[in-house]
């Protein structure tokens, strides 16, 4: 046993020592303690003993990552690593913040978000994080549900157990979730890669989007016992997904798989369509046709672009589904702001994200005097350039106003980023 | 519809089998144990399953003597199972037992009725004797039993008096039996033991890459066990030791 005691020290590689205040968790691999390096409240991870068949491999991959430093600011990435002592090593990395919960309790229901758009946040956050990780040549091995924590009211993500993160192409020797895992890792053809990431990101894209798991309908649920032996065939070489427009035998069961028979026709279409095409055949066998980071990005951007605040009732709705989803009424759609292939509609009341963060950058509202009079309100620090239809140009400055006036150009800067928006 | 009407994502359950011998040669401080160890293990699975979203746990418990009696008539979540008090006495019917646990493994007429489906269960026996009835006639027909084929199984031996061969007959395996000398050690394996099988019993199975063979969750879990239970003063693991005194017949 390698638990470490109140007081303890460890060393770490850069010459710092870290001393235990506090055991915050312990799992299957290790041990998570509350440490002071330097003064400073940090993390310390701890293995129980070596996490993988090549220890010394593990290690001085963790020591590289250390050194690497986070692939983006999702990621509760190791700071620094131990010395190689008391018989095992860690690594230090930061607190997580309050407010932030599991994955696994919102899959329960234990935790909900307080509304769609941070629901679509933290899909665009996932997929923020995996671009940047594989950008740096690294696949993460083994996603599941305990590696996300996410902040139901902002939808803001953080991901954990990063240590399983090796270059792209090389093993971690790290056991993964069948559940989660691609359908050719589980049936043994194929190592955890970048492609197999990117499958079981769409898995659990899926998850934070329709609340049901993807690959489980009526025939997963009719196996009584779920063994081993059914794990690889519903996960692997039988997957068939609950959607499936040509064999609706793995279909969802009313009753038990209501999140997806109520969310599936709610949300739009340009969704089903890429979750169709990522999880059936040919694709769904084509690990390298698998959609990017990128793709799934202008897809949940386009799917944000359609989520709007009622005029009438104030819930969110989505414009592509015409009438208000809560209150049924019609919502009438008279202009839009189009961004390249992008459409924002111009109602009263919407929140306008030009970029992909969560800080809305303009807002729609009707004028005092005219209740059918729309603005358009600038919340960015930067000004907008508009340039009307007689070819003057006009400046905006920070939550100042221009009319939703058919013709108008916009030109916005957003971190260095110019966006042309056009009211049509 | 409200965009954010939700329901959880349906889990599977995963029924934790506890079958304890409550036999007369358990009385005293081994019962005493039992029952301690037992009331303290149940916040921790009740912590598990509120972390899992794989499954949910259930506990089944069942005790033995002379025939054999189920705590409740159906499996409870940890939070809602209380543990009463065992008093030892009787002899050791664990053919009877057996039998009782095949007709409970059953999805039309035992346990097993979950309808977002089951992981395959987990199976722990606690014993101190061997057994005193056709325990080889009830073995073979829970051999018979798909559930019981598929569960995870794991042995606690307790005291030198305990028949291992049985126990490992009803495992499947030596290694899933684990030997305990002393009440202390008692109650840290079978804390042990619930724990670590409750953990792997209830999530989606392991997988390796490459096409190795895979681990199967009755591995994982005699690895976990006996990782934790690593030089622990009082505890075998499998025949890591020969247990035995010789008499001075040779
Ligand atoms: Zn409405």
């Amino acid at each position: 046993m390698s638990e470490l005691k109140i007081g303890a020290t460890v060393h770490l590689t850069n010459g710092m020592t870290a001393t235990v205040k506090k055991l915050l968790g312990e799992g299957g691999q290790g041990y998570v303690y509350l440490v002071s390096v330097n003064g400073k409240d940090m993390a310390l991870k701890w293995y129980k003993s070596a996490p993988s068949s090549s220890p010394d491999k593990f290690y001085k991959n963790l020591r590289k990552n250390a050194d690497d430093g986070a692939p983006a600011p999702m990621f509760i990435w190791p700071e620094y690593v131990t010395q190689y002592e008391q018989g095992s090593f860690g690594y230090i990395m930061k607190l997580r913040p309050e407010g932030y919960y599991e994955f696994g309790q919102f899959l329960i229901a234990r935790q909900r978000f307080v509304n769609v758009g941070a629901l679509l946040t933290t899909a665009i956050e996932i997929c923020e994080a995996y671009k940047a990780l594989h950008a740096k040549g690294l696949s993460y091995q083994d996603l599941n549900d305990g590696n996300f924590f996410i902040n139901p009211k902002t939808g803001h993500v953080l991901i954990c157990d990063n240590d399983n993160a090796f270059p792209n192409g090389e093993k971690s020797g790290i056991l993964g979730k069948a559940r989660y895992m691609a359908p050719e890792v589980v049936t043994g053809q194929r190592m955890p890669d970048a492609y197999t990431d990117k499958f079981s990101m769409s898995l659990i894209l899926f998850l934070v989007i329709y609340m049901n798991h993807p690959f489980e309908g009526a025939k997963v649920l009719g196996h009584p016992c779920m063994t081993e032996e059914w794990e690889r065939k519903c996960y692997g070489s039988e997957i068939l997904f609950i959607a499936n427009p040509q064999d609706k035998s793995n279909g969802p069961v009313k009753g038990v798989h209501n999140n997806v028979i109520a969310r599936w026709p709610a949300f739009p279409a340009a969704l089903r369509d890429a979750f169709v095409r990522e999880f059936t055949a040919p694709i769904l066998q084509s690990p390298t046709k698998r959609l990017t980071e990128q793709q799934w990005l202008d897809i949940l951007t386009a799917v944000r672009d359609d989520l709007i605040r009622c005029p009438y009732c104030g819930k969110e709705t989505f414009v592509s589904q015409t009438k208000c989803m809560e209150c049924g009424k019609t919502i009438q759609v008279n202009n839009v702001l189009v961004i390249d292939k992008r459409k924002l509609a111009l109602t009263d009341g919407n929140m306008l994200f030009i970029d992909r963060d969560d800080t809305p950058d303009m807002r729609v509202v009707h004028t005092a005097q005219n209740p059918n009079m729309l603005v358009i309100q600038n919340l960015m620090s930067n000004e907008i350039e508009v340039q009307t239809t007689q070819g003057q140009i006009r400046i905006v400055k920070t939550n100042e106003y221009l009319p939703v006036k058919l013709g108008l150009q916009l030109k916005l800067k957003i971190r260095g980023y110019q966006y042309i928006a056009k009211i049509q | 519809m409200s965009l954010l009407d939700v329901e959880a994502v349906p889990r599977r359950t995963m029924t934790l089998f506890l079958l304890a011998d409550v036999s007369g040669s358990m009385r005293g401080s081994k019962i005493g144990a039992v029952n301690d160890a037992i009331r303290n293990v149940l916040p921790i699975v009740n912590d598990i399953n509120d972390s899992n979203a794989d499954a949910e746990i259930k506990i089944a418990a069942m005790t033995f003597s002379s025939g054999c009696n189920w705590v409740y008539n159906e499996p409870k979540i940890a939070a809602d199972f209380d543990w009463p008090d065992q008093t030892a006495g009787g002899v050791t019917d664990l053919g009877e037992a057996c039998v009782e646990l095949a007709n409970k493994l059953s999805k039309s007429h035992g346990f097993m009725t979950s309808g977002s489906g089951s992981f395959a269960p987990v199976l722990i026996l606690l014993s101190d004797g061997g057994p005193t009835d056709d325990f080889n006639g009830g073995l073979d027909k829970l051999k018979q039993n798909n559930w019981y084929k598929a569960a995870i199984k794991v042995a606690i031996a307790i005291g030198d008096d305990a028949d291992l061969e049985v126990l490992a007959k009803f495992t499947g395996n030596i290694e899933s039996v684990i030997q305990v000398h002393d009440v202390e050690s008692l109650k840290k394996v079978i804390r042990c033991v619930v724990v670590t099988s409750s953990q792997v019993g209830s999530k989606s199975s392991s997988t390796t890459a490459g096409g190795a063979e895979p681990a199967t969750k009755q591995d994982e879990t005699n690895k976990a066990i006996a990782q934790q239970l690593q030089g622990a003063d009082n505890v075998q693991i499998g025949t890591e030791a020969a247990n035995v005194s010789m008499d001075d017949n040779w």
